[in-house]
Formats: structure tokens, C-alpha cells, sequence
């Protein structure tokens, strides 16, 4: 920072200019400007309407009414989104089939087992079994509901193949029913051969029933336990619109629960 | 070679030579501590962008980490150089368009020590990690009483000399600079006793954007404006094309700007009509640019091969088509489908550079090659040192900006493909931040020549000559010898 010195070696130093001591760059210049008085161009006041009609877009389309409560009034994320209906304050109603939502959440939780089974659901040889072709991924959603429930250990055979490792599945019970019931409808979709016209869906509610059923078991369960489940029964619970995620239909009843998904 | 300009009259002159002597101790005080600031930005500038490339480097020494260099370098551009530089140009200019004689030089001149010193505690302390972390104002909060204060008693004078001003028509860069005087006090204080309250983490974002906002609309802008309706008519020696046009930009400015900062958020946690109402505004801003933009152009028309000789003509023109881009950026910014990709990344630090250097520095530096010769009495030393000046800030500003443009971009996309790893958008802007690191050194480089004939313009070593500087008047170098020397005669003027 520089201190201002009488020595500063600058013109002016004497009081009382005389033009003739008055520094050129003073003397050549153009007296202070003014402005003239032309009239507005035409061009340019298309130009500002534009601009008008663009910044109302704006503020119509963006600003939600002007409401308080509105945190954005339009889908920030136009794709077929990974947020599950109902965050962040809007409906869900833009955001694709409801079927997308499910199984992006499910990928997610999925996120859980890959350690293990991998993220392609090949399992580890000698280790960790398949989730690819096994049984108990496209069998029944009960003795899936099971495994995840409470875990698993003991010898198992999955797709032919026989594992007897000290590996234990742990149990996943810490984990909502809504989560168990996406990474169950995950992997049932991705990696089950489903039969002809079953959707592989599994409900929250199909979930909690199955926390109550099967509290009485022991973790981990042994598969000599899990051997005594039936291997096609599925779990009760109404199936759902793919598209909406609405129930369809009413529940069915006790018999029947085996036909479907 | 007597060139007096025709229209001056002696009275004029004397008049003129009087109010230059009665400011340029302080003006020159501003401008050189300002230079001083700037050097010390630039070079924290250059390490900052470096360390943003390799992270690694220098990793033991906490001083020279980006999160404390980084907002440094920028609060020693806005504060140190920028502040500083615009309170100069807005001291001479005052005294210039009123026709009054400054009378309080050695209080200003205190009033610069304390700014300084401010400001240097701010960016000490902010180096040395004592910094609040919130963009533009980081400085640790104790100290904006103090520099607003001090503000307010600089800017005083200039409204006084307004106030006390000649009879006879407003000339609309008066308008700017008195409206730039008082608007900055107004957004940092109340900035700062909003962000002082305490309130949410979130809103008190929403209030660093609005204030950053506001500063790039509220102060640079204006005073770049000033600067290029000056300096453009002073020059090519006619007037403004339309006072109408004019007052229209700036009262379009002076509603729209207010508004502005939280179109930077976007999808953010706020009520959706703040964000778009600062887009809106943002979009309206622009026809007030445009406005100005015309009415340049209009003023200019048939004189724009002056800017190869003039300077202060080259410098505050270039100033003035940087706002033009900057403010059209930041419309198309304003659109949703556009800040998707544009947003929270890199490409926002390229647009304020922009405004900071391109825009505001860039005309400043206009103001400062007109400005310096008439209150030291003498002449820049080298027109090639301008000449280089020009070009490699040109080069540092549009590397900046482009590199930042494509690092944000690619940033932008990663971070809106929901199933990619934050890390990615992280990772694929790296290779581009080689530009902020060689626009800096551009800019460095450039800045040199400008510091040493400061320097030598301050110690009075100026060149002692009857013709101005031109940026192409060494021999062999002027496009044409004969249109030179009509330049030097009076047509122009550097
Ligand atoms: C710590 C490693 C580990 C993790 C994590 C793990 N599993 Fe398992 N999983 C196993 C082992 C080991 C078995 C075989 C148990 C046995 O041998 O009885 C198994 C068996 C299974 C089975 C039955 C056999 C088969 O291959 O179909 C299913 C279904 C299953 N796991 C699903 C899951 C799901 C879904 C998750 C994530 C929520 C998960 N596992 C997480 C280790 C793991």
C-alpha cells in the first residue's frame, strides 16, 4: 500500500494552473460528454419484448403458484426417476410406471447383498450361492420372505449345485418391510426365470405378513428348518397395477393364496 | 504538434487541470494499492486453480490448501482490487461530470488506510483458516461493520460532489456512480445482518447467492457502465447516441437486479417462486443490457477502427462485450433445462470470473489508461506493454471461461445421471481445470506490464510527450502511419 508523498514527482504541484503549464493529455481532450437524444430503435424493442415474453415463461412455469409450500412446482428430473412417489413434497404422478420405482428402490437395497452375490447375481463358486436360477428366488415368495427374515445356514442346494461352507446368510430383518419387499420384487425380476404371467411382485404388505408369520423361527435359520416350508407357497397380499401401484382386486382368500402372483 | 480539442475552451481546460490536480492523490492512492491487491490475487489465483488440478501438491502445508487460498484469491479480487479500483474511478469521474474540486483528499486518503487494512485482516484471516466459509463473504464476521463504514465515509464525498455539482443536464454515468455508491451498502449490510441472525443453513446459502448476485448487478456492472458511457463519447469525441435508451437500461437494472441469486438454486430446498423469480429477473436484466449494449454500438458506429489505437477505447469496449455475453449466459442460465447442466459446478465460477475480471476489471483498466496520465502528468511509457496487457487478459478471461463452460458441462451431466457415483462428475471436470490454472497465468503474465508502468507512472517516470499512447504508434507498427497521427492529433484519444 503506497503512502502519498509531496515527492511524488507529480505535475501540479504549484497552485494556479496556467493553460500553458496544463499536462497535454488535459488539453487535447474532447469537452465531458453528453447524450444525445435519438429515439429508441424499433429492432431492439422487438428484441426486449421477447425477452419480456421469456421471463414470464419463467416465472409461470417455474414459481409454483407462488406458493409457500411449493419446493419446485415442475419435475426437476424428467427420466424415469429413482425417487419413490411421495418425496420431496410432489405426487409422483410424472414419474413413470410405478413398476420403475419399485425395482430402482429394490437395486438399491440390493446394494445390501452384492457383497456376497454379486452385483450380476452370480454368487461366488464353493461360497455364496447363485441368486441367478435358483429355486428359492423364483419359487415361492414365502420361503424367500423367510430366507430374508431370518437368514439362512447349513447345507443347500442351489441350481444343482451343492454348498456346504460355514458361510451364513445373515438375517435381514433390521430392514423395513417396504425395503425387503423391494429387493425381493428386485431380484425375483432380474434374476428369476418367473413363470408365464406372474409379475414377480412382492407388497410391503406381503412383507409384514410374513414378519409375523415367521417370528417364531429361529435366526439364522437352518435350511433343515426352511426344508419344512412349502417351496411354492406365496405369500397373501394383492397383487398390484404395474403402472399405478394400486392393488387389484381385493385380497385373495386363504386358498387360493397359492395361484397367484 | 498542438492538439487542443476543438470545443475545449481554455476555461474547460483549467477547469479540468484543477479538479484532476484536487483528486490524484487519492485516486492514485486507490489505484496503486488496488494494483497491489491485484497481484496478490492473481498469484493466489494461480495456485488455487492449481491446487484444485492436483489436489496432492503441497499437501502438508494447511496455508496453501484450496479451501483457504481459494476464497482468498477472490475476496483479495473483489475487496482488495476491484473495490478499490471502482472507488477511484468513481472519485475522478464524479469530480470530472460535477465540475467540482474534491476538498477533502487527505480524508479519503485515511478513509483508504482503513479499507486496507480491513481488507487485509479479512484476507489474513480467511488464509489463515479463520474464514466463515460463505462465498464473497468470508471475511470473519467482526470485520463488515468496520468496511462498511468505511465505505459509506468514502462514497460520502462522491455523493457530496453530486449534490454540489454544476447546474446543467445529469449525464448518465453520474447516475451509475451515485447509484452504485449506495447500493453496495445496502446488499452487504443487509447481507450480512440477515446471514449475522443466525437463521437456517439453508436460507443463509440463499442469502451468499443473493449477495453475489447483487454485487455482480449492484456495483460492477454499474460501474463498468459508467466507465464505457465516459470514456466512448470522450474518445470518439460525439455524444451518446440517445439519453432515452439510456435511462431505460438503467432503470430496468436498477428494478430487475434486486431479485436476482437464487435462480443458482434451482430445485433447491426453497418455495419455488424465489429461484424463479431471480430467473425472471435475470431474463429482464437482459433487455436492460441490451438497451446499453445498442445504444454503445449507435455511439460507436463508423468509429470502431479506434480501437486499435485508443486503450482506454479497446479496454472498456472489450469490458462492455463481456457484459453482453456474461449477461446473456446468465439468461440462458435462467432456464431450467439449461442450469440442469449448468448449475452447482464449476461453470458458475467461470461466469463470475467473467463478470469480475472480463466485464469489471477490463473497463476498469479503461478508466485506469485514461485516467492516470491526466492526474500524474505524464504519458504510459509503452503502448506495447498495453497492447500485451490487452491481449493476454483477453487470452486469460476466454480460457477461463471456455474451460469452464466444458468442465461444467461435463460436471453438470454426470451429476443429473442419478445412477452415476458423485465421484464421476468429480473426476470427468479434472482435465479441464488446466484452463483456470493457464487462463491465471495468462492474466498473471498480462498484469506484469500493467504493474510495472503503474509503478513507473507513480514515481513519475512516465514518458514526457504531447501525444497520448497508443497502443500502435511504434514505428512500423501502426496499421496505417497517417491514420496514427490523426489519431494523436485529436480525433482520439488514449
Ligand atoms: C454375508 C454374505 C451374504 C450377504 C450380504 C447376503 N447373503 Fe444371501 N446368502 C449367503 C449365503 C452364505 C447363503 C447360503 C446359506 C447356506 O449355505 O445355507 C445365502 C443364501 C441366499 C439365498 C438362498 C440361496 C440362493 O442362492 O438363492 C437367497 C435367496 C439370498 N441369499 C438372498 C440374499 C439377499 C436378497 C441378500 C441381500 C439383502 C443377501 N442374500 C445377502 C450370504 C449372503
Amino acid at each position: 500500500m503506497s503512502e502519498p508523498g509531496q515527492n511524488m514527482n507529480l505535475d501540479y504541484q504549484t497552485e494556479g494552473a496556467r493553460v500553458s503549464t496544463i499536462h497535454h493529455a488535459v488539453r487535447r481532450e474532447h469537452a465531458e460528454p453528453e447524450a444525445g437524444d435519438e429515439p429508441v430503435r424499433f429492432g431492439w424493442l422487438l428484441i426486449g419484448a421477447a425477452l419480456l415474453i421469456a421471463g414470464g415463461g419463467v416465472l409461470g412455469t417455474y414459481s409454483g403458484g407462488f406458493s409457500q409450500d411449493q419446493t419446485y412446482a415442475f419435475a426437476y428430473y424428467t427420466g424415469a426417476g429413482p425417487r419413490p412417489p411421495g418425496a420431496n413434497g410432489d405426487d409422483g404422478s410424472a414419474k413413470g410406471p410405478w413398476i420403475d420405482v419399485w425395482m430402482a428402490e429394490g437395486k438399491k437395497v440390493y446394494g445390501n447383498c452384492v457383497a456376497c452375490h454379486q452385483a450380476s447375481g452370480s454368487g461366488m463358486a464353493g461360497q455364496f450361492p447363485p441368486l441367478v436360477g435358483s429355486e428359492y428366488v423364483d419359487g415361492g415368495t414365502k420361503r424367500l420372505a423367510a430366507i430374508l427374515h431370518k437368514g439362512l445356514t447349513g447345507p443347500i442346494t442351489v441350481g444343482g449345485q451343492s454348498y456346504n461352507t460355514p458361510n451364513l446368510m445373515p438375517a435381514w430383518n433390521t430392514l423395513s418391510d417396504e425395503k425387503l419387499a423391494q429387493v425381493a420384487t428386485y431380484i425375483r425380476r432380474s434374476f428369476g426365470k418367473l413363470p408365464e404371467g406372474e409379475s414377480g411382485v412382492v407388497t410391503t404388505e406381503m412383507m409384514k405378513s410374513a414378519r409375523e408369520e415367521f417370528s417364531g423361527l429361529p435366526s439364522p435359520l437352518p435350511t433343515s428348518e426352511l426344508a419344512k416350508l412349502d417351496p411354492a407357497a406365496h405369500l397373501p397380499g394383492a397383487q398390484v397395477d404395474l403402472e399405478t401401484g394400486d392393488p387389484l382386486g381385493a385380497a385373495p382368500a386363504e386358498g387360493e393364496e397359492k395361484k397367484v402372483p | 504538434m498542438s492538439s487542443t480539442s476543438p470545443g475545449a475552451s481554455p476555461q474547460d481546460m483549467q477547469e479540468r487541470a484543477a479538479i484532476d490536480r484536487s483528486v490524484r492523490f487519492p485516486v492514485m492512492f486507490f489505484f496503486t494499492s488496488a494494483a497491489a491487491w491485484l497481484f496478490a490475487a492473481t498469484i493466489l489465483g494461480m495456485v488455487a486453480a492449481l491446487k484444485l488440478r492436483v489436489p496432492t501438491l503441497w499437501d502438508a502445508c494447511p496455508w496453501l490448501s484450496f479451501g483457504r487460498i481459494f476464497p482468498a484469491h477472490m475476496d483479495a479480487l473483489i475487496y482488495g482490487w476491484a473495490m478499490q479500483a471502482g472507488l477511484g474511478i468513481m472519485i475522478w469521474m464524479m469530480a470530472r461530470l460535477s465540475r467540482v474540486e474534491l476538498r477533502n483528499a487527505t480524508y479519503i486518503i485515511v478513509l483508504g488506510h482503513v479499507w486496507n487494512f480491513g481488507v487485509a485482516l479479512g484476507v489474513l484471516a480467511v488464509w489463515s483458516g479463520f474464514g466463515n466459509s460463505r462465498t464473497w463473504l468470508d471475511f470473519p464476521s467482526m470485520l463488515w461493520p468496520m468496511l462498511a463504514a468505511t465505505y459509506v465515509l468514502i462514497v460520502v464525498t462522491i455523493l457530496v460532489m453530486f449534490r454540489v455539482r454544476r447546474d446543467g443536464p445529469v449525464f448518465i454515468s453520474e447516475e451509475y456512480l451515485v447509484a452504485a455508491a449506495v447500493w453496495f451498502p445496502w446488499v452487504y449490510v443487509t447481507a450480512n445482518l440477515i446471514l449475522g441472525a443466525k437463521g437456517s443453513a439453508v436460507m443463509s446459502a440463499g442469502v451468499t447467492v443473493w449477495y453475489m448476485q447483487n454485487l455482480l448487478y449492484f456495483w460492477f456492472i454499474p460501474i463498468a457502465v459508467a466507465i464505457a458511457y465516459y470514456i466512448i463519447p470522450k474518445v470518439v469525441g460525439r455524444p451518446i447516441y440517445s439519453y432515452p435508451l439510456a435511462k431505460f437500461g438503467f432503470w430496468t437494472l436498477a428494478i430487475c437486479a434486486g431479485w436476482m441469486g437464487f435462480q443458482r438454486f434451482y430445485g433447491g430446498p426453497f418455495p419455488a417462486w424465489m429461484p424463479a423469480v431471480g430467473g425472471a429477473s435475470t431474463i429482464f436484466a437482459l433487455i436492460g443490457i441490451t438497451a446499453i449494449a445498442v445504444n454503445l454500438f449507435y455511439t460507436m458506429q463508423g468509429k470502431f477502427s479506434l480501437m486499435q489505437f485508443s486503450p482506454s477505447l479497446r479496454f472498456s469496449l472489450f469490458g462492455m462485450a463481456m457484459l453482453l455475453l456474461f449477461a446473456v449466459l446468465s439468461a440462458l442460465k435462467s432456464f431450467i433445462g439449461i442450469s440442469k447442466y449448468l448449475q452447482f459446478n464449476l461453470f458458475e465460477l467461470g461466469l463470475d470470473t467473467l463478470a469480475i475480471y472480463g466485464v469489471f476489471s477490463m473497463a476498469a483498466f479503461g478508466a485506469i489508461y485514461f485516467i492516470v496520465p491526466r492526474i500524474t502528468g505524464c504519458e504510459w511509457p509503452h503502448g506495447g506493454w498495453i497492447r500485451r496487457h490487452f491481449w493476454f487478459s483477453t487470452y486469460g478471461i476466454l480460457t477461463v471461461l471456455v474451460g469452464m463452460f466444458a468442465a461444467g458441462l461435463s460436471q453438470g451431466a454426470s451429476l443429473d445421471a442419478w445412477d452415476t457415483p458423485f465421484e464421476v462428475s468429480v473426476k470427468v471436470a479434472k482435465p479441464w481445470i488446466v484452463a483456470l490454472v493457464l487462463g491465471w497465468v495468462f492474466i498473471a503474465f498480462s498484469n506484469l506490464g500493467f504493474f510495472w508502468q503503474l509503478a513507473l507512472m507513480f514515481v513519475g517516470k512516465g514518458r514526457r510527450s504531447e501525444g497520448p499512447t497508443l497502443i500502435h504508434v511504434a514505428p512500423g507498427e501502426a496499421a496505417s502511419a497517417e491514420q496514427a497521427a490523426n489519431v494523436a492529433k485529436g480525433t482520439a484519444h488514449a
